[in-house]
């Protein structure tokens, strides 16, 4: 049977507190999709509007097709709702010991999760998270508090997610799964800068790393280190 | 209200007054509507119906136990009252400058920032508990009692992790004690008009209602 198409529609919706304001609109369909912008300029309360929790002043926020959804936001401590982490687990209808392997933590289930440290404690939230597979997938800052490693091994569990649409809200500028479409919010308004890869020579926010390629004359295919490396390595006519 | 040092006292003074009798409550009041911007200077009224819910709790047990929970209920609903106007009035600095104005560089810097630590850790609380919610939300758990215990252990040990977060930054900027401030006010008729008000209202609590009348009788 084949899977009915899910998007995700924000239609001319205006969040407006005091003089600050966030304006969207875009449709987002099944595969991996960047947002990107600096500090305040409004990655949070877009996240919250996809998710149906912030109300909008204006416009509207529209889902077809999608059963489920997941916001992931940026403080893992305020996804705690169990005194334990076995509690914390059962609160996400998953298995313990499941969910301490795949984070690739050595504790029990016993303890608290606030005496975890903000890092592991985001390796258990985004390992329940994960689990649950989710056909819309809302992620603020989810490489926040990960070193390196935990980045890229995070970066294939998004590559892995066979179905779905996955938001990603990060002014991360080094770790990337493969990105589909590139948004970034500028002066208060959401842009749709556009498919991989075309999109990486309109995208302001853009990694150092990737401008420095594009001025060479380098477009890499996608943001995951090995299309990088091999723009990097790519020498003159070969590509 | 501009001055802040008037704001601070007349709110010391209110809360006394509302405190003392429930006539001096019903002054307090009066006062709220004449000097405040009234239901507009409640921030969030979510959370003062949650406050106001938690007096009610309390109300409830004294009338159980045979008290006078109306005076209970009244005294307490003004102090809100008043604390929420004090809380929306209040601006960055001023809980530092009045303490710098009233106890000088050191003891009264001190104090202020600890003011000040804490008017910060109040604001951040709003926005954490808001969260919570919102994640509890996310995972389709209903907010209630059960949910109190959770939700509580994490706003504490945040602020905790703040406190410590701001302690290590002082800290390092070599801070050890008091500081620098001239702080200055901007003093406008209303505010000594409203000070002035705020003093009566407490004589006003102070003197038993029946010496108003002591003529008549």
């Amino acid at each position: 049977m084949a899977v009915p198409d899910m998007r995700l529609t924000v239609d001319h919706a205006t969040v407006q507190r005091g003089a600050w304001s966030l304006f969207a609109d875009g449709t987002f369909s099944d595969g991996i999709h960047l947002v990107s912008g600096v500090v305040g300029s409004g990655k949070s309360t877009l996240a919250l509007v996809m998710a149906g929790l912030f109300v909008v002043t204006s416009g509207t926020v529209k889902r077809d097709g999608i059963k489920s959804m997941m916001l992931s936001m940026q403080f893992p401590e305020f996804h705690i709702t169990g005194l334990s982490v076995a509690e914390e687990c059962e609160s996400w209808g998953l298995d313990t010991g499941t969910v301490i392997r795949s984070a690739r933590l050595e504790i029990s289930g016993s303890v608290s999760p606030l005496s975890l440290s903000r890092g592991e404690l985001k390796r258990l939230h985004l390992a329940c998270i994960l689990a649950r597979k989710d056909d819309l997938l809302l992620l603020d800052e989810p490489f926040s508090s990960l070193d390196c490693g935990e980045k890229e091994r995070l970066c294939s569990q998004l590559n892995a997610r066979s179905q779905g649409i996955t938001v990603i809200f990060t002014h991360e500028q080094s770790a990337f799964p493969r990105v589909d479409q590139i948004w970034e919010i500028q002066n208060g308004e959401l842009f749709n800068v556009g498919k991989m890869p075309e999109a990486l020579v309109r995208w302001q926010h853009a990694p150092a790393l990737i401008k420095k390629l594009l001025d060479a004359g380098k477009c890499p295919a996608n943001l995951t280190p090995d299309a990088i490396r091999e723009a990097a390595c790519r020498t003159h006519g070969s590509g | 209200m501009q001055d802040a040092r008037i704001r601070l006292g007349s709110a010391a003074l209110l809360s006394v007054a509302a405190f003392i009798s429930v006539e001096g409550a019903c002054a307090v009041f009066i006062w709220w509507l004449l000097f405040t911007p009234r239901m507009r200077s409640v921030r969030n009224r979510s959370m003062i119906l949650g406050m106001l819910a938690l007096i009610g709790v309390v109300a409830a047990m004294i009338m159980i136990s045979g008290g006078n929970w109306v005076s209970y209920f009244a005294r307490m609903g003004v102090i809100l009252l008043v604390g929420m106007w004090l809380y929306t009035e209040q601006e960055h600095g001023d809980l530092l400058s009045v303490a710098v104005w009233a106890f000088g560089n050191r003891a009264g810097f001190e104090l202020g920032m600890v003011g000040e630590c804490a008017m910060q850790v109040a604001e951040a609380l709003s926005g954490d508990f808001s969260r919570i919610q919102f994640a509890m939300r996310l995972k389709g758990d209903v907010w209630g009692i059960k949910k109190l215990v959770p939700a509580g252990l994490i706003l504490i040990h945040d602020a905790m992790v703040r406190a410590d977060t701001i302690t290590e930054l002082l800290a390092a900027r070599g801070y050890q004690k008091g500081g620098t401030l001239c702080p200055k006010f901007r003093t406008g008729p209303v505010d000594l008009l409203a000070g002035t008000c705020a003093i009566c209202v407490l004589i006003f609590a102070l003197i038993p209602v029946s010496e108003f009348f002591i003529l008549y009788r």
